[in-house]
């Protein structure tokens, strides 16, 4: 079943002095089907994360439609967008994104704060979680007490902790290091097996290695996809490096 | 060439910090403009002249100094801000390879640039106003001015030189600041890791048991000697207790509130309250002396403004009618005697002379000494020093006054066997006991306590309360203590007056040239009586008096709200400055709340708790210090001769509400930047 539908999304922006007009998604058609794993790969300009923005709502696009669930994001009203965000997505991004005043257990709490959960429903929804990404002994410490890795899985754990439909992480391992990046990578395949749908926008090699399709965009377009099949991750690699040799030097195959 | 270049980086610093630069520039205008009008008042001759007019340039005088230290503090203290904001910016032209060299001249331009714009404006402004003020002291002095301009070039000389000190200063202060730092420290000054702040419990307690302690010890307070000494020690605990509870108390509360999950995981307090923590422990101390400030503008408000609206009345109260005359005599024969008659006569003469009447009169008779008054016992024994001190409280000035002139003023008909007296007492000091004990003398019955008696000059220039005894006969309470002298002097303790008061229906001038006749008239009539019996009149008058009174209590009523306006501009500023560059601080933090999932109305909810809270804390602590120290301004006033309570109620409660209205305009200023400053580019999209 196709969790997610893109249908020739385009995006114009207007800069602000003098007018001009910057187009950074011509035509972006894509699906995800649920309990997929997809990563999305471009260089930098290529319209990657105006596309996450999109798909999170945060943005709205020029033409086109996007739908979650069947449901045409574009025609949800300003006033509940944050709700439908906060009840349907769950975000990861480079930069975590914690809020350094709020213990790691507030930060994670925060969406079904805002949700408007009692205090025992957060902490059972909570605690499995926790134990999964093991940062049950960690949840008192505060962001600036704790190491990247760690701050990264307490930013996977407040995606997770709302049962979301689907996860969109912003190149997650951007601000890692590699240790802590297989560490990630790993869990993000665990939860993927688990059922959980993953949208994942990077620029890594190695963490797109990890999904299940692959995606390329080039200059605001859908470039290409490799679907992973039956290769290993090393396969799959092979394969991701081929495609980006082949679009930097501009091959012309398709 | 290089010349223009530093000219144009000084001044696109200023422009581009608009935001930071312009309540700046507008607070150095301010503090320059009300330093020269205070300068300009306390040196204009023209002001000096009117009545009054040179007791309260001593006042103003004594402002100037205040100024002074305050603008200094206060522009060092805003500057602070302004370098913290842009040390970013530093950090960057030092990257790009501006030398810290280069960066002063840089700085040094910026500093002509501001010092150029506030002197020219500030001093704009202050001639400007000056005739204003002017205008305004001689309307509360009561007198008449010329409308003449008039620009005072000592105190144009005086505010340029202290400005340019403290230009020069803030300068210095600024390169240090840099100076110390290196680039890379500059570009990341404003993100440095915070732990978050650890209740402390036992500071919270102890500046709650202290500031409990000193509610109690103004509230407790009965006699206004005791107030004075009081007042002092209560001060300086509730300015502890502010600091103590505005530091760490503060932070326990939200930390308690924090651990009652129920409350806490709430839309509405799970931003706020964690926020807050930090916000209190970065800003208690600053909100604390904020709090002090605005308490302390109060009380000088409404005290001053008690005082000169009241002013009428207490010189009532210190003469009671518009001309007095209190004769000393050295024993109660002289009461009755020919003199006093003699002196009757004289007065209806120069009033019959001067074309007008006697209205009014007020005639009696007392005995007085002063005495120290323990349980029913009237001590008179001579204490050293420190005893005296220590038995202030005790203090009383007692009027022994006829029965019967007790009946005629207050029109009763009350009688009295031997041994019983009529007790009234003034101040609201209560005399609890059933009898009274003079010296070595029988205990008196006191038979009641009458409710009022006529006002009395002694008292209202006295900190001491008043005793008044009743008695059929003054002779018989008197006559054992002839024994008694005043201190170790060899006067006697007692000293029997003829007191004879009246209005006259006539303008000051010929009252106070009655005044005069009257004065010159009684001298001769001592001269003719002789040496052989004591007979000193001394004779006052309301009309002579009237300027130099209103010159004490006009000067203290205008610098209080001359200061009261530059204190409040101060802590009001002080907050929005904090706010908004809190507000940056912040911005990176609401980006990631909105990313979460929580919407514009919620964040903007949020914000406006924290303001809110952040805002009307002090405000609102200010009132309730203000409230229990009410009790206490009261007595001190009474000191004063201030006895109208609901004048005192209502001055208060106005430059309280006033207060309020001008802080929730800055409030809502400061909050639309502040939401302003968060929400950041993000919105101009949609």
């Amino acid at each position: 079943m196709s969790i997610l539908q893109v249908d020739a999304v385009k995006k114009i922006y207007i800069t602000r002095f003098g007018g001009n007009q910057v187009q950074a998604l011509s035509n972006v058609s894509f699906e995800v089907q649920e309990g997929e794993y997809v990563a999305i790969m471009g260089e930098s300009g290529s319209g990657k994360t105006t596309l996450l923005n999109i798909l999170a709502a945060l943005d709205r696009p020029t033409a086109g439609s996007v739908r979650l669930d069947g449901q045409e994001l574009s025609k949800i009203k300003e006033s509940s967008l944050a709700s439908f965000r906060r009840e349907h997505l769950g975000f990861v991004f480079q930069d975590f994104n914690l809020l350094d005043t709020f213990s790691l257990k507030d930060n994670i709490y925060l969406p079904l704060v805002l949700s408007g959960k009692s205090p025992a429903e957060m902490q059972k929804r909570l605690a499995p979680i926790a134990k999964q990404l093991g940062i049950t002994h960690l949840l008192d410490k505060y962001p600036y007490e704790v190491s990247g890795g760690q701050k990264q899985r307490a930013a996977v754990a407040r995606a997770l902790v709302i049962h979301p439909r689907l996860i969109l992480a912003d190149e997650p391992t951007g601000a890692l290091d590699s240790k802590a990046t297989d560490e990630l990578l790993g869990l993000f395949g665990e939860i993927n097996r688990s059922g959980q749908t993953i949208l994942m926008v990077t620029h890594s090699v190695k963490a797109a290695s990890h999904a299940s399709r692959v995606l390329f965009i080039k200059d605001g377009e859908v470039y290409h996809q490799i679907y992973r099949g039956n290769s290993t991750e090393n396969e799959l690699y092979q394969k991701i490096s081929d495609t980006l040799t082949m679009l930097a030097t501009g091959g012309e195959q398709r | 060439m290089k010349k223009g270049f530093y000219r144009t980086l000084a001044w696109s610093g200023i422009q581009k910090n608009r935001k930071l630069y312009l309540p700046y520039l507008l607070t150095c205008m301010g503090t320059i403009m009300m330093c020269y009008i205070i300068s300009f008042l306390g040196t204009s001759s023209t002001f000096g002249s009117i009545p009054g007019g040179d007791t309260m340039q001593s006042f103003l005088e004594l402002g100037f100094d205040v100024m002074a230290v305050f603008s200094s503090i206060f522009l060092f203290y805003t500057n602070s801000f302004l370098i913290r904001r842009r040390k970013k910016e530093f950090g960057l032209y030092n990257i790009l390879g501006l030398g810290k060299k280069h960066l002063a001249v840089v700085l040094l331009l910026e500093t002509f640039i501001v010092a150029g714009i506030t002197l020219v404006g500030g001093l704009f402004f202050g001639i400007l106003f000056s005739k204003l003020a002017e205008l305004c002291l001689v309307k509360i002095l009561a007198g008449t001015a010329t409308f003449a301009f008039s620009v005072e070039p000592s105190s144009i000389l005086h505010t340029v030189v202290l400005f340019a000190v403290i230009f020069a200063l803030i300068f210095l202060n600024t390169l240090f600041q840099i100076q110390l730092t290196n680039p890379i420290q500059l570009l990341h000054s404003e993100h440095a890791g915070e732990k978050p702040p650890k209740a402390n419990w036992f500071i919270a307690i102890l500046g709650t048991l202290i500031l409990a302690a000193a509610y109690y010890l103004a509230v407790e307070i009965q006699d206004p000697v005791a107030a004075i000494m009081v007042f002092f020690v209560a001060v300086v605990m509730v300015v502890i207790a502010t600091y103590l509870l505005f530091i760490a108390g503060s932070v326990t509360l939200c930390r308690l509130l924090q651990k009652n999950k129920r409350y806490y995981y709430k839309t509405e307090h799970f931003v706020s309250v964690s926020s807050m923590v930090y916000r209190m422990k970065r800003n208690g101390a600053g909100l604390a002396s904020i709090c002090i400030l605005c308490t302390m503008v109060l009380v000088m408000l409404s005290s001053t403004t008690c005082l000169y609206i009241g002013a009428e009345d207490s010189l009532r109260n210190r003469y009671p009618r518009n001309i007095s005359l209190d004769a000393t005599v050295s024993s109660t024969e002289l009461l009755e005697g020919e003199q006093v008659k003699q002196t009757q006569d004289i007065i209806e003469s120069v009033v019959q002379e001067n074309g007008t009447e006697q209205q009014n009169i007020l005639l009696y008779q007392t005995a007085a000494f002063g005495a120290a008054i323990t349980g029913n016992q009237v001590r008179f024994d001579n204490q050293t020093y420190e005893e005296a001190i220590e038995a202030m409280a005790d203090i009383w000035q007692v009027f022994v006054v006829p029965i019967s002139d007790y009946n005629r003023l207050m029109n009763k008909q009350e009688t009295l066997s031997t041994g019983e007296v009529i007790l009234y007492t003034t101040k609201e000091v209560p005399y609890t006991q059933d009898t009274i004990q003079i010296g070595n003398s029988e205990p008196l019955k006191v038979k009641k306590q009458a409710e009022d008696f006529v006002d009395n000059g002694v008292d209202s220039m006295q900190i001491f309360p008043t005793m008044y005894l009743f008695v059929n006969d003054i002779d018989e309470i008197t006559a054992p203590l002839s024994e008694y002298t005043m201190g170790n002097r060899d006067e006697s303790l007692v000293s029997f007056h003829w007191y004879y008061g009246f209005d006259l229906p006539c303008d000051d001038d010929t009252q106070i040239r009655i005044q005069q006749q009257l004065t010159e008239k009684t001298q001769q009539l001592k001269e003719k009586t002789g040496e052989d019996s004591y007979f000193h009149i001394v004779i006052e008058g309301v009309a002579k008096e009237r300027a130099d009174f209103y010159g004490i209590y006009a000067g203290l009523f205008f610098l209080g709200i001359f200061l009261g306006i530059v204190f409040v501009f101060a802590a009001v500023l002080i907050i929005y400055y904090k706010q908004i560059s809190e507000g940056y601080e912040d911005q990176s933090r609401f980006d990631i709340m909105r990313k979460v999932g929580m919407t514009k109305q919620e964040i903007r909810k949020s914000i406006n708790s924290q303001i809110l809270v952040v805002f009307f804390l002090p405000l609102v602590t200010a009132g309730m210090h203000l409230a229990f120290a009410f009790p206490l301004i009261r007595k001190l006033l009474m000191i004063f001769g201030v006895t109208n309570m609901s004048l005192l109620i209502t001055t208060t409660v106005c430059c309280y509400a006033i207060f309020a209205i001008f802080y929730l305009l800055v409030y809502r200023t400061t909050s639309r930047s502040y939401y302003a400053i968060v929400s950041g580019m993000k919105d101009e999209q949609e």
